[in-house]
């Protein structure tokens, strides 16, 4: 499988990845997944009928996901996965996604989170999930954009979350 | 009267309604609204819900946004697809198109309105003309 890179951003599809990330890595699936945009109608019309970027769009449930990447379908494909939380991306890796990089993008403001920068703000159980991840042996990074360091992130967010890290 | 409901990125929004009202003065039934770095489409989409309660006198709102597939434009389809209000949305706002559409809007149509931003957003876009490249080159 070529799975590409995965990000973990809960503004989906958007500007950064759709300008930046496409001219990157020359995207031709991008599959955004998360069990409850997956099952909403309407976000699914809006996702498949307004990228533009000529790549094909799946919005799937974070275990067909998995099991989409891992099968020969896939192989071909340069896949970009967008899974909406740290949640998320820790399912694909508890599922069996072999990946060896996991890329932290935007996370909104929610009630119950605290600031880890400008543009991402993480809840106790998504720390949680990314320390899942680091424990499995797999590198977090943070960037926004492509041009950002590739550097492991987790000793960061193990300093600015010390209790919810415990 | 159509209202025009500005969504961009960051202060872009803002910045335009500023100079095309330093061209066409003083405007009513227009705002600008900013997608903010930490804020959540779903915060957008609220956002933008009570920005079109306020302004729409029932003749409909063009929403305007910066970028196609962006998260303004994102926010705005799935109002577009939810609401019962008449709502268009374009793309690429720019000055031209703003300036030509708050000016010609009165007694318009809201198809006609988007198909008139549509068409000024592209012939706004000008080069030098050639008989100046010419006029330094003598």
């Amino acid at each position: 499988m070529t799975v590409a890179h995965v990000r973990m951003d809960n503004r989906l599809i958007h500007g950064q990845i759709l300008v930046s990330w496409n001219s990157h890595l020359k995207i031709d699936h991008l599959i955004v997944t998360n069990d409850k945009v997956a099952q909403d109608p309407m976000q699914v019309t809006l996702l498949k009928a307004v990228t533009p970027i000529g790549a094909k769009v799946s919005v799937l449930p974070v275990a067909d996901c998995v099991k989409y990447c891992q099968s020969p379908a896939a192989e071909k494909e340069n896949i970009f996965i967008i899974a909406k939380f740290p949640e998320d991306g820790c399912e694909l890796v508890e599922r069996g996604l072999q990946i060896p990089v996991l890329n932290l993008g935007n996370q909104a403001f929610v009630r119950g989170s605290a600031k880890l920068s400008n543009t991402v703000f993480l809840t106790e159980s998504g720390v949680k999930a990314l320390k899942k991840i680091h424990e499995k042996g797999i590198k977090i990074t943070c960037r926004m954009m492509p041009n950002e360091s590739e550097n492991e992130f987790w000793p960061t967010i193990e300093k600015t979350y010390p209790d919810w890290v415990k | 009267m159509i209202s025009l409901l500005v969504i961009s990125h960051g202060g872009l929004a803002e910045g335009l309604l500023d100079a095309m009202q330093m061209i066409t003065g003083p405007q009513e039934k227009v705002l600008a609204l900013g997608l903010q770095e930490s804020e959540a489409p779903e915060d957008l989409i609220e956002r933008i819900r009570e920005a079109v309660e306020t302004l729409d006198d029932g003749d409909g709102v063009l929403i305007m946004v910066d970028l196609y597939g962006a998260t303004p434009f994102n926010s705005s389809s799935r109002l577009f697809l939810e609401s019962q209000k008449k709502i268009e949305v374009i793309t690429g706002v720019n000055l031209p198109m703003l300036v030509e559409i708050v000016i010609s809007r009165e007694g318009q149509t809201l198809p006609d309105l988007l198909e008139q931003a549509f068409q000024s957003g592209q012939t706004g876009i000008q080069k030098l003309p050639d008989a100046l490249r010419k006029a330094k080159s003598i």
